[in-house]
């Protein structure tokens, strides 16, 4: 304590340090003394904590030199999975795995190695960089559960997705699925002091949580039916009037569709399939409506809700258009990517991932929004307008769970390799069981991380990994907002312990990347290289560290309607409520209803067998994903899983507190105790997620840690058939599964059921021809015009096209026009237009014709015809072509 | 520090057995010196009991060692006297005075053969013998009153405590008297009473007996009444906690009545500690003179231990739930970590 | 003079333990030592009308403390700004303070035997700077401050709101002041 550690002693440093325990990267401050780190606080300078620290930020020392860290490179020495390891060299660990990496390209090819991430918790653009440079597309992370779809949804729907929330000024904000109570601390402080200056908190939530607790409104729904709840609002705000008219007209497109679209998805119809009164919803849509400007914070309910998920983004996209509440004081911020450092994306080496490469990312043939081919179109059309893309990797990524399947079957190609970073995927991705027999049955692991986790108990090499105070940490939301937050670290990584960054800068260098594609030595070089540009706007650093101390943050100025200037960053430069790129893709163009994974009313005959609602993923306080169930301190006050049942159903099953009960899916069951409380409505029961048993060091058999025994992720369901078709979210929430206690001689369900389909587990239909949710909507746009004579439609840019001229028709004004210049032909003689003169000019000649008779006149203009430039349409200067 | 880390804190015992057995010599002894004096002061017998003093300031010392030997510092322990108001302190004062007292007292009753010069001086005798009885009084008085002063304990913090640990050191302070009345050195007083009598010895084999007959049976007596006494005071307390407001308190006397201690209580306390001996001091014989306080005397210690462990403390709302949640002590994760390789 | 109390926000405590866990690393306490646990009854009522608040607690710093009067040796003391702590070394471990603190703030320390306690965070208060408790609070559910200055947040909030203290009803006169928590969702 210090009462015996004197923090204010003079040789003691005082170190800008951050937490990173989760992404908030609260501040903290870090007291050093000789490369010790004495103590830390919360720093109360800092913006986003303000001195606060959560239960996570506070265990960093206990974290720091835990005696169960992994401090060395680790070379498996038994056979995989017993646990026996020699100690290597850094370098020698690293040399061997690029041999061996460089050895799996050559005979199967750079896919063929793959890459898994956590959540944020790495340096992610460097994997990225690696990973491109080493020319496979197959790099992923848990992205799909967590913001990434709802991010491209969003994105193709107006141009960037609104999560930086102006809530300063903000009347009303909807926390949809979003706990900030258990999940983001500091969000949940601002929530308080708005709430009691008169803010009001919408909060959709099944259970009662610590942020419903606060709420103006809360509408406790059936899990999973949260796009039935947006569809209805939609209704409820269109048809009662509530939207923004002026912003609808002028920059929305697709309104009179979607009228007609949203006609059946009434209050009353949502009521069936969400259990809210209709009272309830038309409540909600008219305090969210007529309380602008406001907000819908994003909540990660939105991408784990399965083959609903993207409709139901879609929804929650259109509301926020209807109310105008896009890119306006106090409303969502579109903040698009920085113009004033170097983004995420830029770091990425993106353009050296070659074409056929792009092609052969896994799942990207089906869950085509969040992998290459959507990624590609909504990054062609944000650099047109905002002038840079959104970060790849996240964005754009393979689809996790069906490259574990391709582990497991070869189908569409054999995975051979694969570097786990940051992630406990037993744990952390759906159908736990089936991960964890592709990772034993894996030919070659390498796993980068802190602890001995069931991944790495399978790792040819685990590799140690520098973690909180011991790295620098630059903080800029997945690297899609225009502000950042730096930290140093408080002291060099202990050990022999390297950043990830350093990780792939040496893998890289190893496996034979050109040194010069990797200039900086260390993480602190390469954020320099990432601000530098801010000296040019006054700031005055020489290097990285220098400027975490003297500025730590940079926050551009606030621009509000961004999209007066440039539109929005869509095709149509409008807000598409009927969007274009969705349907491109081959998805419904409108938000279009489609039941949760598994559900009553689809599903009846599962219902028999499994009657109740579950709900699984939410954060919970102490622990972060899977993460700190080994620091005992924490882990003293909440030794044990908890789920949730409400005492009327409880008393039916005669479950009582504290009892072990079996949670149990089509797919299989797990053990936690039972949390007796009106918390849930009485059909519907909330699973705490991330659990394992890192103490138990002893028993490594089948399932080691106890990884299966209380994982929730063994319940969810990855089949494709319960992916959303869209962003390839897989089911967490709004399944069906049935609740008894466990008795005395039963065992830990370990029995694997490889994937399948969640009927008849097992492969017999590979994951390639296994059904989606739906079938691509085959994109086939007709003309909405009658095509002229000679011209030819082509689907994919939507226009008539003269073949020979290049020139494409405008079918309001009747004339052709150049794409580029937007200079206006006319349809039959093909001469130019110029407003100046109101005459027709052949540019090939420089002869002037009459606008109306297309006689010649006479020569007297040919020689301005060179400077004819004309983006105003011949109609809109009222003298009409024909 | 390998033993189960006792996690709930509104269930954990800081006082354990050391503190039972230490109430119970202190109630025994204190009880002891009282009886001794005032049988000293009364009958001016006090001889025929010389070797219950003897025990009692052994008891009280045994006591005093077991208290200290609880202490978690116990080289801090001669602090004890620095505070004026403490009750511990009042407690160790008050034992030191008793031991004292009690162990002069004894000092009249050495083997007159030894012809010690202050076997004249009976007004010190008898000074001591009241000392002693007051306070012995007072310890007997204090073990109750330590417990009843603690304010987060609902079952201890009322006066009926030491009203009930009173009754009880007193009985079983009589019921030892009855068992060590006439031993060593009793002979020896009786032949320097009758010293000028030629058969000295035959006198001691004549009237030892009778008189020791005759105190016992004045014992058991008191002690009867003593019991009947204990008896009303500790259903009184146990079934006015029982109706109590207090929901700890009830919950505790639950727990006696009906509970994890019923059985230690209705039996092992109410039958065999004072519904037996009772009966038994009615008939007489062997089951009065031996089996009747070896039962008061067990009883005795028995309910220091149901006292002692009944210190639940009154729980804020919430705190039930919070404590009831944490580790059981013994779980894995508590037990270290290895390194992974 | 100065008299130190605490207030904490029932209105916005969450009941996160960040201020549990926050202690035990700054305070280093041993595992099963906890100086401020925060607790709740859970959630109550029926759904979904139901509702559910958060108290934490810890040393009520009582103006009338049991656990100083009843201490033999004067290692538990109160200072002048009202602090009660236990001076280690002074500690004999007869825990007849632990058992007389209605409030469950004491504890043994497991190994060495003495009594210890929160201390309101002396060593960072007598620096200017709040306990650690308040400082970690995310949601600045705690309020700490001189409640014999008028103008102090803590004077503020004990003068201008309904607050509650836990078991007055013993004499204690804990100076610990809860601002309690009246509504759920509507």
């Amino acid at each position: 304590m210090s009462e015996t550690v004197d923090i204010h002693a003079p040789d003691v440093e005082v170190k800008k340090s951050c937490c990173y325990f989760c992404h908030q990267n609260c501040g903290v401050l870090a007291y050093v003394r000789d490369g010790k780190v004495l103590k830390i606080e919360g720093d109360p300078t800092h913006p986003t904590n303000q001195g606060g620290l959560c239960c996570r930020g506070n265990i960093a020392l206990l974290h720091l030199d835990h005696p169960a860290r992994i401090n060395h490179p680790l070379k498996r020495a038994g056979k995989k999975g017993e646990n026996k390891w020699e100690k290597v060299s850094w370098d020698t660990a690293i040399a061997e795995i690029a041999n061996k990496l460089n050895q799996i390209k050559e005979e199967s090819g750079a896919e063929a190695v793959a890459t898994a991430g956590g959540t944020l918790r790495t340096d992610d653009w460097a994997r990225r960089r690696f990973m491109n440079l080493f020319g496979s597309p197959n790099g992923f992370h848990n992205a799909l559960l967590c913001w990434i779809p709802t991010f491209m949804v969003e994105t193709a729907v107006s141009g960037w997705s609104p999560f930086e929330t102006d809530l300063g000024t903000s009347r009303c904000v909807i926390l949809w699925g979003f706990n900030p109570g258990a999940s983001a601390m500091p969000g949940m402080r601002g929530y308080s002091d708005l709430r009691k200056a008169g803010l009001k908190l919408i909060v959709v939530d099944p259970r009662y949580s610590e942020t419903a607790a606060h709420a103006d409104l809360w509408l406790p729904l059936r899990p999973g039916s949260d796009t039935a709840l947006a569809l209805a609002m939609i209704w409820v705000i269109i048809y009662e009037g509530h939207y923004d008219q002026e912003f609808v007209e002028n920059w929305c497109v697709g309104f009179e569709e979607l009228q007609e679209h949203i006609f059946d998805y009434t209050p009353e119809w949502a009521s069936e399939h969400t259990w809210l009164d209709p009272e309830l919803i038309r409540e909600a849509a008219r305090m969210y409506a007529k309380n602008t400007p406001g907000n819908i914070q994003w909540g990660c309910t939105a991408d784990q809700l399965g083959k609903t998920s993207g409709a139901g983004m879609h929804a929650r996209a259109i509301l926020r258009a209807l109310t105008g509440n896009l890119d306006r004081p106090g409303g969502d911020l579109m903040p698009g990517p920085s113009h004033y450092y170097v983004t995420d994306e830029e770091l990425e080496a993106n353009d050296w991932l070659p074409e056929e490469q792009k092609a052969r990312q896994i799942g990207s043939d089906h869950f085509k929004l969040t992998s290459w081919p959507g990624y590609q179109r909504i990054a062609d059309v944000s650099r047109e307008v905002w002038g840079k893309a959104p970060t790849a990797e996240w964005m754009c990524e393979a689809h996790g769970p069906s490259v574990f399947k391709a582990i497991l079957t070869g189908d569409p190609y054999q995975i051979r390799a694969m570097i786990v970073s940051a992630t406990n995927p037993v744990n952390s991705y759906g159908d736990a069981k089936m991960v964890l027999a592709a990772l034993k049955q894996l030919e070659f692991l390498v796993v980068c991380e802190y602890w001995m986790t069931p991944a790495a108990l399978y790792a040819d090499y685990v590799m140690p990994i520098a973690g909180a105070l011991e790295r620098p940490i630059v903080h800029n939301n997945y690297g899609v907002t225009d502000s950042l937050i730096t930290s140093q670290r408080a002291i060099q990584p202990l050990y022999e312990r390297h950043t990830d960054y350093n990780f792939w800068r040496d893998l890289a260098l190893a496996s034979g990347q050109d040194p010069d594609q990797w200039p900086w030595e260390t993480l602190e070089e390469a954020f320099y290289y990432v601000i530098y540009s801010f000296i040019e706007n006054g700031y005055q650093f020489g290097s990285y560290d220098e400027f975490v101390e003297k500025y730590r943050m940079f926050y551009p100025p606030l621009h509000y309607y961004k999209y007066g200037t440039n539109g929005f960053a869509t095709p149509s430069r409008r807000v598409e409520l009927k969007s274009s790129v969705l349907e491109e893709l081959g998805y419904p163009a409108l938000p279009t209803w489609i039941g949760p994974a598994e559900n009553e009313i689809d599903d009846p005959e599962v219902a028999k067998e499994y009657p109740l609602v579950l709900t699984t993923g939410g954060g919970f306080m102490p622990y972060h994903h899977s993460e700190q169930f080994n620091i005992s301190s924490v882990r003293f006050l909440y030794p044990e899983p908890y789920f949730t049942i409400n005492p009327q159903k409880a008393q039916e099953l005669g479950i009582k507190s504290g009892d072990w009960c079996w949670i149990e899916t089509r797919r299989g069951r797990i053990r936690q105790r039972a949390n007796v409380e009106p918390s849930v409505d009485a059909r519907v029961i909330y699973c705490q997620r991330g659990w394992w048993y890192p103490e138990r060091q002893e028993s490594l058999d089948e399932e080691p840690f106890g990884c299966l025994e209380s994982n929730v992720n063994v319940l969810t369901s990855v089949d494709n058939e319960h992916c959303d078709p869209i962003g390839g979210s897989w089911a967490n929430r709004g399944l069906l599964c049935k609740v008894y206690k466990v008795s005395y001689w039963d065992d830990t369900d370990t029995d694997f059921s490889i994937p399948g389909s969640a009927a008849e587990p097992g492969i017999s239909v590979p994951p390639s021809k296994q059904p989606l949710a739906y079938e691509p909507i085959p994109y086939d746009p007709q003309p909405g015009f009658e095509v002229p004579e000679g011209l030819t439609w082509d689907p994919n840019t939507k226009l008539a096209w003269n073949l020979e001229s290049g020139l494409a028709y405008d079918p309001e004004s009747g004339w052709l026009y150049h794409p580029e210049t937007l200079v206006y032909y006319d349809l039959v003689t093909g001469y130019a237009y110029d407003p100046e003169n109101e005459t027709l000019v052949d540019e090939a000649t420089g002869q002037r014709y009459n606008m109306e008779t297309r006689e010649p006149l006479e020569s007297e203009g040919a020689h301005t015809a060179d400077g004819v430039v004309s983006d105003v349409a011949p109609g809109a200067t009222g003298e009409k072509g024909e | 520090m390998s033993h189960k880390m006792q996690t709930n804190k509104l269930e954990k015992h800081y006082w354990i057995w050391p503190i039972a057995w230490y109430l119970f010599l202190g109630g025994l002894g204190g009880g002891m010196l009282f009886t001794i004096g005032i049988i000293e002061m009364v009958f001016h017998a006090g001889y025929l009991l010389a070797l219950g003093v003897l025990v009692a300031v052994a008891c009280l010392g045994i006591g005093s060692m077991l208290l200290i030997f609880e202490l978690g510092q116990p080289k801090v322990f001669l602090r004890v006297f620095l505070s004026a108001t403490a009750i511990i302190k009042w407690g160790a004062c008050l034992l030191i005075l008793a031991m004292g007292f009690g162990f002069v007292y004894f000092l009249f009753y050495l083997p007159p053969s030894w012809n010690l010069f202050w076997y004249s001086w009976t007004w010190l005798r008898d000074l001591c013998a009241v000392c002693m009885a007051l306070f012995g009084l007072c310890v007997v008085v204090y073990t109750g009153v330590l417990l009843s002063t603690m304010k987060a304990k609902p079952f201890w913090n009322t006066p009926a405590l030491p009203v009930l640990f009173v009754a009880s050191a007193l009985s079983t302070a009589t019921a030892a008297l009855s068992l060590l009345a006439g031993f060593w050195p009793s002979a020896d007083a009786i032949i320097a009473l009758f010293a000028e009598q030629a058969d000295a010895e035959t006198v001691v084999s004549s009237y030892l007996p009778l008189l020791t007959h005759e105190i016992v049976a004045i014992l058991h007596q008191y002690d009867t009444m003593l019991v009947v006494a204990e008896f009303i005071i500790l259903l009184l307390y146990v079934l006015t906690m029982r109706a109590s407001g207090n929901v700890t308190a009830k919950a505790v006397a639950l727990e006696w009545i009906s509970g994890g201690k019923a059985l230690l209580f209705w039996v092992g306390m109410v039958a065999c500690g004072l519904v037996i001996p009772f009966l038994l001091y009615q008939t007489g014989g062997t089951g009065a003179e031996y089996v009747a306080p070896v039962l008061v005397l067990a009883a005795g210690l028995l309910l220091r231990f149901l006292v002692v462990y009944s210190d639940r403390r009154r729980a804020m709302p919430g705190e039930e739930r919070f404590y009831s949640r944490l580790p059981q002590g013994d779980e894995r994760f508590l037990q270290g970590w290895k390194p992974p390789y | 003079m100065t008299r130190y109390a605490m207030v904490l926000d029932k209105r916005r405590c969450i009941g996160c333990q960040s201020c549990t866990v926050a202690c035990r690393t700054w305070n280093e306490l041993p595992m099963d030592i906890i100086y401020n646990p925060v607790v709740t009854e859970g959630v109550l009522g029926e759904f979904p009308y139901v509702h559910q608040t958060f108290t934490p607690l810890l040393c009520m710093h009582c103006d009338n403390p049991p656990c100083t009067i009843c201490c033999p040796c004067k290692a538990s003391q109160q200072d002048d700004d009202g602090i009660v702590w236990v001076e280690a070394t002074k500690c004999m471990g007869c825990k007849v303070c632990v058992n007389s603190c209605p409030y469950g703030a004491r504890d043994v320390n497991g190994a060495e035997g003495f009594v210890r306690k929160c201390t309101f965070c002396k060593d960072r208060v007598r620096e200017n700077e709040q306990p650690y408790c308040v400082a970690t609070c995310h949601q600045k559910a705690r309020t700490f401050g001189d409640l014999d200055d008028p103008e102090s947040d803590v004077s503020k909030l004990v003068n201008s709101l309904v607050t509650e203290r836990i078991f007055v009803e013993l004499g204690t006169d804990p100076q610990v002041y809860y601002i309690p928590d009246l509504g759920g969702a509507k």
